[in-house]
């Protein structure tokens, strides 16, 4: 007999998609970690995860989830820092000529996945970011490095006009970047 | 002759090529080509050892935690620091709780579409597969009306004609040969098995504090604590949430995942004879028992010659053959240097080339122990247990060999084993055993706790001078090792031997293949199209290229070039 999941599933996931090691392709983590520090949400409702790169274990941190934002660095011909965003629809109905970012694959196959076994998020965001270049052991750009509040807020928004609680705090707590140059992390701090 | 490449291989973690050459619907040459560049080495260096593990761990995107216990096994190596009972405990569990999920999505997700035909699923009678379903197993989700629902979302897809995410697979090929209701029985497996891939990550995710990319680690053991008074750490409540969980997740293991492998066995017991590749093996001993990881649960050992009575027990991880045997050879990489170099003085300077088949032609090296290429994975983990007649690694094989004469009337050898079958069904044993060995370390780290300890971790002390260290595991996809050279609390080299290295292995000094390469010699493909029989024994090897640059093609340029409209 099968035993109910002994631990709920939180509603609502925060994601931060891509490669630390990759320069501007490690937005998500920043993008999150950022968020983390800036709001205050009620941790049983809201999950904020760094998954890096996960491929295909995307599938569990989907799972009969209500919403889902992933932040990633998207491939697409605007400035530096542009923020985009696309629903679920907008890349399935795109899908066919193009991948919006680097880890869509194990994106676009968890989802169907998870829709065929009844398990799909309800609705599902992807918050893109323009990169300016994602080098091996590169740094994060300044440019990037400066959108990450901006992206803080926009996920904010979106939660808030969802009815999901969030509250900018008081007093940001430090974020840990720990992939980053203690230079940039101050940077990060200032900005 | 035909000239086959296939880039990317699909359904694998990361970016393979493999190229075949096929003559008369036989292979007769391979090459396997690694397309990424693994650059974590050269970013570790410089770093401070206690720290190295968080860094180690972005080896993969997937395979995360391993490369973290990896990092700090070797680091404590170099230090010879004793890991109090407890932390060995949590560790065995997050590794196991990571590599029953592992192998359950390799099996489910990444390869049984191989041999899975999903155009035959609307065939199928749903009540015809539930009462074969239910005569070979007593898992309860095998129901006539959860084989209709899922037969119905099939016919849907296939109705529509939009197959998405199927649709590139070879359906209709004459090697698919399983009858429209075992088709049903294993998709819907297939299915249920995102709720366990999920179970399974709970399990790391309360140890591990998060997953991917445990945080509990700590050069000397782990950082979770224990009180059994306190709501916010390790308590009766975490224990019980895990042995729930375990509970759970261990009936889709041994009553699904394992049938259905015995299922495939019995419907293709060609690819007992196929795919048999490099019969060499080599697994390192895992889930240490004591401080001092002096007893073990899984056991390790080299074959060679696939001659079983011939293994020798690695009984420890200061087994000093492995230490000396293991080198890494770049002669066909695209590394500059040549010849074999032991771990410790390993060089990563790239030197890319473009494809070229008789020099440099992939981004792995070729690991040697003694000079032979080795298969690592399940399959070897499995072979070494049942030549050293390790208990539970006989239970479940005989249980799987027991099962498959049972129900489908062959019978199976360990020599049989030594295939690209043999490599699925070794995955599924060695789950079953890693299943028993999750309630066995829940109830060791339980009943230690109530026995008073609480100690998870010892403070690391680093000498001035240079020491060296290495740090094995077992892990999903077999034995891995980093190699660590520190001076004054830095590393100065740092060498990773990971598991796909060693079977994605290019050719050596000498010529010789590694096991991807060998395994596909005299494989049959029917249809240079579809070489489906290609796939399944590249998969059968459950390929992680997964590394950390995945974005990046060989020549540092993006893949994906697309446009937002």
């Amino acid at each position: 007999m099968r035993i109910s999941a002994p631990i709920a599933i939180v509603p609502v996931s925060i994601i931060g998609l891509g490669n630390v090691f990759l320069g501007d392709d490690g937005f998500g983590p920043l993008a999150v970690e950022t968020f983390r520090c800036e709001y205050a949400v009620e941790p049983v409702a809201v999950e904020v995860l760094d998954l890096g790169t996960p491929g295909l274990d995307l599938a569990p941190y989907l799972y009969g989830r209500k919403l889902v934002i992933i932040v990633d660095a998207v491939h697409a011909a605007l400035p530096a820092g542009t923020l985009s965003i696309f629903s679920e629809h907008d890349f399935a109905s795109e899908r066919a000529q193009l991948r919006i970012t680097g880890h869509d694959p194990g994106l676009w196959e968890s989802l169907a996945h998870l829709r065929l076994s009844g398990e799909a998020p309800q609705e599902l965001i992807v918050l893109g970011v323009s990169p300016e270049s994602c080098g091996f052991a590169e740094q994060i750009s300044p440019k990037l490095l400066s959108t990450a509040s901006e992206a803080a807020a926009t996920i904010a928004q979106l939660l808030m006009e969802r009815g999901v609680g969030c509250n900018l705090r008081n007093e940001a707590a430090t974020p840990n970047l720990w992939w980053l140059p203690a230079v940039q992390v101050n940077d990060a701090a200032v900005a | 002759m035909a000239r086959i490449s296939i880039d990317p291989v699909t359904r694998i973690e990361g970016h393979l090529r493999i190229d075949v050459e096929v003559d008369g619907g036989t292979v007769n040459k391979a090459w396997a080509s690694c397309t990424m560049w693994r650059g974590l080495e050269a970013i570790l260096r410089g770093r401070d050892a206690r720290e190295g593990w968080v860094f180690a761990q972005r080896f993969c995107g997937v395979c995360t935690t391993v490369h973290a216990m990896a990092s700090v096994r070797a680091v404590e190596d170099a230090l010879a620091l004793d890991i109090p009972p407890n932390a060995q405990y949590i560790r065995n569990l997050i590794l196991i709780g990571h590599a029953l999920h592992d192998h359950i999505v390799h099996f489910y997700h990444l390869s049984s579409l191989d041999w899975i035909d999903i155009m035959e699923i609307p065939k199928a009678d749903p009540a015809k597969a539930a009462s074969i379903a239910e005569g070979s197993s007593s898992w309860m989700g095998n129901s006539r009306r959860e084989l209709e629902a899922v037969q119905t979302k099939v016919k849907g897809i296939v109705s529509s004609g939009q197959l998405g995410i199927f649709s590139h697979g070879y359906w209709g090929h004459p090697a698919m040969r399983l009858s429209p209701e075992l088709n049903l029985i294993l998709f819907n497996h297939y299915l249920q098995a995102l709720e366990f891939q999920r179970k399974s990550c709970q399990v790391v995710a309360i140890l591990g504090g998060k997953t991917p990319h445990i945080q509990n680690l700590a050069v000397g053991g782990v950082m979770n604590a224990i009180n059994l008074n306190s709501l916010a750490t390790m308590n009766m409540d975490r224990l019980g949430m895990l042995q729930a969980i375990l509970e759970d997740l261990i009936p889709f293991v041994q009553q699904v995942f394992l049938v259905d492998s015995c299922l495939l066995a019995a419907t293709y017991p060609e690819y007992f004879k196929i795919g048999r590749g490099v019969s060499n093996y080599l697994a390192v001993p895992d889930l240490p028992l004591d401080a001092k990881a002096t007893k073990f649960d899984l056991l390790g050992g080299v074959i060679m010659d696939g001659n079983l009575s011939s293994v020798r027990p690695i009984l420890d991880w200061k087994d000093e053959g492995f230490r000396k045997a293991v080198t890494e050879d770049s002669t066909h990489a695209w590394y500059q240097g040549g010849g074999p170099l032991p771990p410790y003085k390993g060089e990563t300077t790239p030197d890319y080339t473009d494809f070229k088949e008789d020099a440099k032609y992939t981004w792995v090296k070729a690991p040697r122990y003694n000079g032979s290429p080795m298969q690592v994975g399940p399959l070897a983990n499995v072979l070494v247990g049942y030549a050293t007649g390790h208990a539970l690694t006989r239970k479940w094989t005989d249980t799987a060999f027991d099962q498959i004469a049972a129900v489908h009337g062959l019978k199976v050898t360990p020599n049989d084993m030594q295939s690209t079958m043999g490599r699925y069904l070794a995955r599924s044993i060695r789950s079953s055993m890693l299943a028993d060995l999750a309630l066995e370390h829940l109830q060791l780290l339980t009943t230690n706790i109530l026995n008073g300890d609480d100690t998870t971790y010892n403070v690391p002390q680093f000498p001035t001078g240079e020491i060296m260290g290495m740090g094995m595991h077992e892990a999903p996809r077999g034995a891995l090792s980093h190699w660590v050279v520190i001076d004054k609390g830095s590393f100065t080299n740092y060498q990773a031997v990971v598991p796909t290295t060693w079977n994605a292995s290019p050719r050596d000094q000498k010529g010789v293949p590694g096991p991807y390469e060998t395994s596909l010699i005299g494989s049959p493909v029917v249809d240079p199209e579809k070489p489906l029989e290609v796939l399944r024994t590249v998969h059968s090897f459950d390929p992680c290229m997964a590394c950390s640059c995945h974005t990046l093609d060989a020549t540092g340029k993006e893949i994906a070039q697309v446009k937002v409209q």
